[in-house]
């Protein structure tokens, strides 16, 4: 009963709230002069955080009415065009009726709105009585001070004295960031600030000092002025330092640093070590060089490319050859490297400039074991092998510039200059034995040693302009590069003759001094004109020019006596040589709704001219001059669809000219083992590729799936025709047209997720066939590769502190000699890795990698295998967790080697470097920025 | 809300006041930082953040032409013509937003997460909250108001001329006082703003395709779905906004 009672009471008090709770709210809107304001936004806002509960517009008699509004907290605002927006909170009636006072608007200071509001585009915030807005909106020179900008704003003047009147009135003070600024001197902030790092400017009155000191109000009023300071929104800097040391006198150091704001970025790196690293990290290379990192389309080539699709190669190694820094490199043998560099890039308004130096130094030792063996063609074989020490002492500087400019919003250049030194010097020693039976043996020992210092420099400039009519652009681009080499060097060999009597024999003996002084340069040019048909068809039309001088000056002198020289006219030449290409083409593109279809053809005439010599100004013992012309047509096709489907098809036809080693009519024996012969009448090699593919991705379910085959016909491929003398064993290579070679690549890669974020696993196979055909003892050879390549990778994430990687790759090499099937050679490379990243409690980890690779090659019996374990512990330290202890043991089962395995045309090589093996750590390593704990990939 | 957003239609198509005001057409620039946004991701270090910005940060952003036509019944935006003519096409998403303010429906055809929805429920304004500051744009005087997505955590800050009463507004942004001639994401990781308004009766006006492909479901499914691809890419550590408008 009681229960009852209390629900009746409880209904009707519901019911009572209920009918009360509605209600109208009237009232109306007027101007300063009286005069109704229709069209204007009444909004009701709940005042505690200003939600929107509901909104009307005023009528011709600027009235308003809401209807049906909940009994709540309300505050009424009024906002129309050039007024003022009002506010003000509601107190609720008893009754059902709200009639709200009139509201007048005051309209915004013109000058305030125009200058402000509209041409400095900047917010205007009321708060209270405080009008405030954002001082950073208006455009001041560079340097300019508070006092400049303040001149600016409406409603300010600066007298002749340096003092600030604000609408009439002096300005008392002036603070900070609400703080007084040395003891509110006006002058003293105004003249002082500068206007590029305000970020906002309050003008309001402020008590007097006095009231606020006794808290009794005098009535006095302070014009205040305060100023907000910009945060500088993009600026930072990180860094770190890393060190280890441990067994075997192992180490390894790295420091960077890196500090950037908006427009200045900056950063030094360096590194040391003598575990093989010679080169930076990919995350390491990007920090360092920053906004310059990634930068496309330098080249400045224009036009389709022979292969049918460009290609963006990021390539690690430190090679002498390029102007890029090293990264992701890890040598084989023994090295001790070292590297410094220092970059910096600047970006403002539309330029953008980047720098840098790199300096990087290695010196490695190369311990190595290949073995070759040779067919002849009545099925017998010999072998030889070559056990090696050498020593390479390499250092490279590099300097990279590059400058772009956007001049408006039609024109851009841009320019690169590339720089790089390099230093190498070799020392060799070798032990080759021939073995054709177990009676027909000789053996060479070799010394060989040289130093070579060489330069190159790379210029570029690239301008692109687009025309008023959209879709219509220009590019034109010239670039120079200027190469120079000088090399001195020495040979030494002595051949054993004990199982030797012919004086024929494979191996010789030597005493040589060489010289070689080596200069190229490379001219380029390339315009680029796209005229746009219909929004839909684009008319593309293309020239490329180039043309390269080459200088080869090699003098080899036969040491006959410590002090007497004898130039060998046999091996030193002269090679002066002159590549120029002019290519032309045209091609039309459609282009609508994700489907690309482009058709064009080109036609590229290529001029060889060389000549060689003993020495420079000897009787010319040879000439080349020719010309090709060659026509290729070029078809591509693209079609995006939805879901995130892409199917591609082309074909491009390629021509290579021959290099003009290959034509010149001369033999090279500078290698006596192996004789190069130069062939007049060479074809340029002609491709005809054809590509397909199709890849698809499911971003919801993380499927994906990619498909591609690649084919590619040669005709008159430029292959080497090999002699071999079946007494002296000395083959000699001569260059030839042959027809009919043949490439297939298929691809096929499969992804999905087997527990959705947990589990994924992507397989993948790529089988190829490769068919190639050369000469070898005049006759038509045949060379069929197979490779079945399949593989499978799994990664397990199933726990936030738990990652595992894991996964195989196996590939069969099987080569089928068609003249010599005996010979086949079946090459296996099997390969397996894991990977587990462990995050421990109390901030220790666990990563463990284990790599297990197997190479085998049956009809040698070759089958090495090499499994490499990896491990490191480490911990962090300190509450921001900026240090770090790290233990790792590197191949752990002593196991390591490089291994290489390669079948040719008439002849299968095996080779084993030996190479860093296992050793142990201890580092440290501090970031300013916190550690980075790779924990999933 | 929708009571509320019912009235205005009706007022303004009764009263008709004014009524050069309450059609035409608006081009967006929809103008998107992909760096701040990928930095802003929650497993990536302090340094990652860093590396991010500076390496490939693009101060610029990247720009789409986005189109917008009003009336006082309905809206519809789609894609504008694009900014720069280019030789090569790989743009085949349809993005369509068709809100219908008589029958308080929206119709959203839209391929997102990788396959072709078709989102048919009734208009649900998102909580604004109007603040006191006002900015021009395009010659007109626009109140800010701000509110929150809590599904793809954002906050949002929109800026409306009362002086276009037409409670619409560019992306799945709508519901205030004034077309929304402006708004932004996260301070500045997405901007979309008015380049250009056209008063009176659109030149041509936005069709959707004739026939609807794709997978039709209701306002609260596709909320349930927008909900689980974010939660699954967050938790497979990948960025979502490239294949969810952000």
């Amino acid at each position: 009963m009681k229960f009852f009672l209390s629900f009746l009471l409880l209904a009707a008090v519901t019911f009572a709230s209920q009918a009360q709770s509605k209600l109208t709210i009237r009232g109306i809107v007027k101007d300063t002069t009286n005069v109704s304001l229709d069209y204007t936004s009444v909004l009701l806002l709940s005042p505690k955080d200003s939600a929107l509960v509901a909104y009307t517009l005023t009528n011709k008699a600027g009235e308003y009415q809401f209807k049906n509004v909940d009994r709540q907290p309300l505050l009424i605002k009024a906002t129309y065009m050039g007024y003022l927006p009002f506010q003000k909170e509601l107190v609720l009636p008893e009754t059902d009726i709200l009639e709200v006072d009139e509201i007048q608007l005051k309209p915004i200071l013109q000058e305030l709105y125009e200058v402000v509001v509209k041409a400095a585009k900047a917010p205007l915030m009321m708060r209270g009585d405080t009008l405030e807005y954002d001082a950073s909106k208006f455009k001041v020179p560079p340097g300019a001070t508070l006092e400049d900008l303040l001149r600016k704003l409406p409603g300010m003047q600066i007298d002749a004295n340096g003092n600030i009147i604000a609408q009439g009135e002096q300005v008392q003070k002036v603070t900070v960031d609400g703080r007084r600024f040395f003891g509110g001197n006006t002058k003293m902030a105004t003249q002082n600030l500068n206007a590029e790092s305000i970020s906002k400017l309050q003008l309001f009155d402020d008590k007097s000092e006095q009231s606020k000191l006794t808290g009794v109000e005098d009535g006095v009023k302070e014009k205040t002025l305060n100023v907000e300071l910009k945060e500088e929104a993009k600026k930072g800097g990180f860094g770190k330092v890393s060190a280890a040391g441990g067994t075997d006198e192992r180490w390894t150091a790295n420091a960077s640093f890196n500090k950037f704001d908006k427009v200045n970025q900056f950063s030094v790196i360096g590194y040391g070590n003598n575990v093989n690293q010679s080169g930076l990290s990919w995350d390491d290379l990007q920090e360092f060089r920053g906004s310059s990192a990634f930068q496309f389309g330098d080249t400045g080539d224009f036009g389709f490319s022979g292969g049918g699709g460009n290609y963006i190669v990021f390539s690690g190694g430190d090679n002498e050859e390029s102007f890029e820094i090293p990264f992701n490199n890890l040598n084989s043998g023994y090295s001790n490297n070292q590297a410094v560099g220092i970059n910096y890039n600047y970006l403002k308004d539309k330029k953008d400039f980047s720098s840098n130096y790199f300096y990087s130094r290695s010196d490695q030792i190369l311990e190595s074991v290949n073995s070759r063996t040779n067919f002849l063609q009545d099925n017998t074989s010999f072998t030889s092998t070559d056990q090696s020490r050498q020593n390479n002492m390499a250092g490279h500087h590099r300097v990279n510039l590059r400058f772009q400019n956007e001049l408006d919003s039609a024109n851009t250049i841009t320019l690169t200059a590339k720089g790089r030194l390099s230093t190498l010097n070799t020392i060799l020693f070798s032990h080759q034995e021939l073995i054709r039976s177990t009676l027909e043996q000789s053996q060479m020992d070799r010394d060989n040693q040289s130093d070579k210092w060489s330069g190159a420099f790379q210029g570029t400039a690239i301008y692109r302009h687009k025309f008023k009519k959209n879709g219509r652009n220009f590019a034109a681009s010239i670039s120079d590069t200027y190469s120079k080499a000088d090399q001195d060097g020495t040979q030494k060999a002595v051949v054993d003759h004990l199982n030797s009597t012919d004086p024929n024999t494979y191996f010789q003996s030597l005493d040589q001094v060489i010289q070689a002084l080596n200069g190229s340069n490379l001219i380029k040019s390339s315009l680029l004109y796209v005229e746009p048909i219909k929004k839909i068809f684009f008319w593309e039309t293309f020239y490329n020019f180039s043309q390269s001088t080459s200088e080869t000056n090699r003098q080899v002198y036969d040491v006959e006596t410590s002090d007497t020289r004898e130039l060998n006219p046999e091996l030193s030449r002269f090679f002066d040589n002159k590549i120029t290409y002019n290519r032309i083409g045209s091609s039309i593109r459609y282009a609508n709704k994700g489907s690309n279809l482009s058709v064009g053809i080109a036609a590229s005439n290529y001029r060889l001219n060389g000549e060689f010599s003993v020495v420079e100004g000897s009787e010319i013992l040879g000439r080349v001059d020719k010309i090709y012309l060659n026509f290729t047509p070029n078809v591509s096709y693209w079609k995006t669809m939805k879901g995130n489907k892409r199917i591609n098809a082309s074909y491009a036809m390629g021509v290579t000219p021959p290099s003009i080693a290959d034509l010149q009519p001369f033999k090279d024996i500078s290698n006596p083992l192996y004789i190069r012969e130069g062939n007049p009448d060479l074809e340029p090699e002609v491709s005809h590729s054809f590509n397909t593919g199709y890849n698809m991705y499911d971003p919801a379910t993380f499927i994906n799936f990619r498909f591609s085959f690649n084919a590619t016909f040669y005709q008159n491929q430029v292959v080497q025709n090999q002699t071999i003398n079946p007494e002296t064993l000395v083959t000699t290579y001569k260059s030839g047209n042959a027809s009919g070679g043949q490439r297939f690549y298929p691809y096929v890669g499969f992804g999905f997720p087997i527990v959705k974020t947990k589990a994924n696993a992507y397989l993948y196979a790529n089988p190829s066939y490769t068919k190639s055909l050369s000469l070898i003892n005049s006759i038509e050879t045949e060379t069929h590769t197979y490779s079945h390549n399949f593989g499978a990778n799994f990664d397990l994430t199933p726990l936030e502190w738990l990652g595992l990687y894991a996964g195989s790759s196996f590939r069969l090499s099987k080569t089928d000699y068609e003249q010599n099937p005996s010979q086949n050679q079946d090459i296996v490379n099997w390969s397996a890795y894991s990977n587990a990243n462990i995050k421990l409690p109390k901030d220790f980890y666990l990563d463990v990698k284990f790599n297990y690779n197997r190479y085998k090659n049956e009809s040698f019996g070759f089958d090495q295998k090499v499994p490499i374990l990896n491990a490191s512990f480490y911990k962090l330290l300190g509450e921001a967790k900026k240090w770090e202890v790290r233990l790792s043991a590197n191949d752990i089962f002593n196991k390591n080697q490089t291994i290489s395995q390669y079948a040719g045309q008439n002849y299968v090589s095996t080779g084993r470097i030996e190479t860093l093996a296992r050793y142990f750590l201890l580092g440290l390593t501090y970031n300013m920025r916190g550690i980075e704990v790779k924990a999933r990939r | 809300m929708k009571s509320i957003l019912k009235t205005i239609a009706l007022i303004l198509l009764t009263t008709g006041l004014r009524a050069q005001n309450i059609v035409g057409e608006v081009e967006y620039r929809y103008k998107i930082f992909y760096d701040k946004i990928y930095a802003s991701m929650p497993h990536l270090t302090e340094q990652e953040r860093d590396r991010i910005l500076l390496s490939w940060g693009n101060p610029e952003g990247y720009s789409t032409r986005m189109k917008l036509q009003f009336w006082p019944e309905k809206s519809l935006y789609t894609f504008g013509a694009p900014y720069q003519v280019q030789s090569y096409s790989w743009q085949v998403e349809d993005y369509f937003i068709e809100n219908n303010l008589e029958e308080q429906t929206y119709l959203k055809y839209m391929d997102q997460m990788g396959k072709t929805y078709i989102v048919r429920d009734s208009l649900n304004a998102p909580k604004w909250r109007v603040m006191n500051e006002i900015r021009d744009i395009l010659g007109h005087m626009c109140m800010k108001a701000v509110a929150e997505d809590s599904i793809k955590g954002q906050k949002i800050t929109a800026w409306f001329a009362s002086d276009i009463p037409v409670p619409v507004g560019p992306e799945e942004q709508f519901g205030l006082p004034g077309l929304i001639l402006a708004y932004d994401i996260n301070d500045g990781m997405l901007i979309v703003e008015a380049e250009k308004i056209t008063f009176g009766e659109p030149e041509e006006i936005i069709t959707l395709p004739k026939k609807l492909k794709g997978r039709e479901v209701s306002g609260t499914q596709y909320q349930d779905l927008v909900q689980d691809f974010i939660q699954t890419s967050i938790d497979s550590k990948r960025a979502w906004m490239w294949e969810l408008r952000y």
